[in-house]
């Protein structure tokens, strides 16, 4: 009908956003894209072909990937039951772990980054624990490594796994989980078959948060790992400030994209797929 | 055998300050089907979660089937429940809700698809199986809500109000069908509710409830025509309550003054005891007939199919109801009419205390 067909008036809202991101986001972007695909004056996919040909561009591309997923991955591991709890606690408690979350948030990185040189260095906390656990015989540096790295960033991105799914945990009600208990199911099947489904689109949320964050930052590798350990992120970056090579700078910054996109939107249509009816 | 099937034993329950279970006796044969009838707020929904597990007790015990289950958490314990709002699971389809607990048992795969099957058919929902449950209506819901507790065989099944989101027509199908499906699976059963008419026809027996305590617990004729206390006798059919003080007492029947006149009833009071006379609008009869005899005006006439309903005021502001197959001729608001009642049919309870 033609009713329906016409334009909600509720979405000309969206409007100044809409505007924003077209000129702060969307030009530039064309711009770049522009950029690597026109070098010599007539629009050739030849950059590509070239970046990919190059045996470092692999490791480039490998690093970030393996240290986006292990990022994304020990966000999750931390974050999950850090959502459980806020969900189910109340008042003064709930109150404490928002705060606990959310303040982080305002500390800077650069600030952050003398808490982890302590934390992180050969005689720094974490190798002190592991020592006095027995779990490693000798000090060992974090500082300068890629479990460094995935610490370090795990730190600042955490916060963007456990908000996603506390706000979907806390609508779940919580008679699902009684009910599944009074069928006879154990904690355990109740958490993987009632609490865990329910709050996957929370989880696929946080992924592609801390994900895009994870493969995209620039700032904590150069402060953990340095120029020795080379990101798609990292790698743009020096080829824009440092390289002058405006060439190569936007072709690996498109592939970065790519790659960031594709996984955002992989995990969204995974979630559907597991999710069935909901 | 059978006697104590369920029993529960001085359960207590506190919140804050707040005692809401105040020592809760209730036992039950199998097969049983107990509702339990009370106001809103008066411990019913607690004194069901203790049961099945969902809260601990302060103190007391529960016992199912000859073990003390008081400190064995749900999953362990073979209660299913219905709940109020039926929490089934969102992202499952109708069959996968009603196979969740056969699951969760861990039942051979081969016998999960036939008794999803057959629990779904007995509840008339077999040809909904592969919905979605956002796509079903209230009672269709309520009806996979009750599958899915009964198809795992439960020694009890607990039911919190479960008709109550339902309109009065599709709920009195529900409750001859729930009864009746009952009946078949013989599963012991308690039923919570704060409708009357639905604890009046649907239960065995009835424990009435008020403010943390099981008032009284007998079956449905009994509790009507004897209700144990001021309260059942007042929450359970419609009734009609006169105060006074007894002048009189002999041979276990008391003398009253009220503001009607003089009435009688059986009860063993000293004279002076402030008392509540009670009596039930099917029993007074609009003549001189009986022993308890007064005179009042009619207010209000309500017809309701095949009784009707009067309503006559009792000095000095209260009300006595009276249920007969027609109006008088000639009665009209405010015609005086003569009535009367058996003294059999009279109630005397000590006067409840004003603050309560
Ligand atoms: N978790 C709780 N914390 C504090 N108070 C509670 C809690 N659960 C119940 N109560 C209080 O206990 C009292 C009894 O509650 P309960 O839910 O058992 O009543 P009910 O008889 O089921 O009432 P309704 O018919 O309205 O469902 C209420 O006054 C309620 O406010
Ligand atoms: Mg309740």
């Amino acid at each position: 009908m033609n009713a329906s067909r016409r334009l909600d008036p509720v979405l000309l809202l969206a409007l100044p956003a809409v505007l924003y991101l077209a000129i702060v986001y969307g030009v530039p972007l064309l711009m770049l894209l522009g950029r690597s695909i026109l070098s010599g004056g007539t629009p050739s996919l030849a950059p590509f072909g070239a970046f990919l040909s190059d045996p470092f561009s692999w490791t480039v591309i490998g690093n970030t990937l393996r240290i986006a997923v292990l990022v994304t991955l020990l966000c999750l591991l931390i974050g999950y039951p850090t959502a459980l709890a806020l969900s189910r606690a109340r008042g003064a408690a709930q109150a404490l772990i928002l705060v606990a979350i959310i303040l982080p948030l305002s500390v800077g990185v650069v600030v952050k980054a003398f808490a982890w040189q302590i934390v992180l260095r050969r005689d720094g906390v974490v190798s002190q624990l592991m020592m006095g656990l027995g779990l490693w015989s000798e000090p060992q540096r974090l500082l300068f490594t890629e479990a460094g790295l995935v610490i370090g960033a795990a730190n600042v991105f955490v916060p963007f796994m456990i908000l996603p799914i506390y706000s979907v945990l806390k609508l779940v009600d919580p008679r699902l989980g009684e009910a599944a208990a009074t069928l006879g199911a154990s904690p355990l099947y109740r958490f993987f078959k009632v609490a865990l489904p329910l709050s996957l689109p929370g989880i696929v949320t946080g992924v592609a948060f801390v994900f895009s964050m994870a493969a995209s930052m620039y700032v904590i590798p150069n402060l953990l790992i340095g120029d020795r350990f080379q990101t798609l992120a990292t790698l743009t970056g020096r080829s824009f400030l440092f390289m002058r090579n405006e060439q190569l700078g936007s072709t690996t910054a498109v592939v970065l994209l790519v790659l960031t996109v594709a996984v955002v939107v992989g995990s969204a249509a995974l979630s559907k797929r597991l999710g069935g009816a909901s | 055998m059978s006697q104590g099937f369920l029993s529960v034993a001085g359960a207590a329950k506190t919140f804050g300050a707040a005692t809401v279970l105040d020592g809760v006796d209730l036992a039950m044969d199998r097969g049983e089907f107990v509702s339990l009838l009370g106001p809103s707020g008066c411990g019913k929904t607690t004194l069901l979660r203790i049961v099945a597990g969902l809260m601990r007790p302060d103190q007391g015990r529960v016992a199912l089937d000859g073990q003390d289950i008081t400190r064995l958490p749900p999953h362990k314990r073979d209660v299913s429940v219905v709940f109020q709002s039926y929490a089934l699971f969102p992202h499952l389809s109708v069959a996968e809700n009603v196979a969740f607990g056969l699951r969760a048992r861990g039942a051979p795969s081969g016998e999960i698809a036939p008794a999803v099957k057959r629990f779904l058919d007995l509840v008339q929902m077999g040809a909904y199986a592969e919905r979605s449950i956002k796509a079903l209506s209230g009672g269709q819901q309520q009806r996979v809500a009750v599958a899915r507790a009964l198809v795992v065989g439960p020694k009890l099944l607990l039911l919190d109000e479960p008709f109550s989101a339902l309109d009065r027509k599709l709920r009195e199908t529900m409750q001859i069908d729930l009864k009746r499906l009952l009946r078949e699976v013989g599963t012991t059963a308690i039923f919570v509710t704060h409708d009357q008419d639905e604890a009046l026809t649907m239960s065995d027996r009835i424990a009435v409830m008020h403010r943390g305590r099981i008032e009284q617990l007998d079956t449905p004729a009994a509790i009507y025509a004897r209700p144990a206390t001021p309260f059942a006798f007042g929450f359970v059919g419609l009734a009609t309550g006169l105060p006074g003080t007894v002048y009189d007492s002999a041979n276990g029947i008391v003398t009253v003054a009220t503001q009607a006149g003089p009435l009688r009833g059986p009860g063993h009071f000293l004279p002076g005891s402030p008392v509540l006379l009670g009596v039930r609008p099917e029993r007074i009869a609009l003549d001189h007939g009986g022993a308890n005899r007064i005179e009042a005006p009619l207010a209000d006439a309500a017809f309701q199919g095949a009784r009707v309903q009067l309503h006559f005021q009792a000095p000095p502001d209260g009300q006595i109801l009276v249920e007969t197959p027609s109006l008088p001729a000639a009665a009209g608001p405010g015609t005086s009419l003569k009535m009367s009642w058996a003294i059999d049919d009279t109630l005397v309870y000590p006067a409840p205390a004003e603050a309560a």
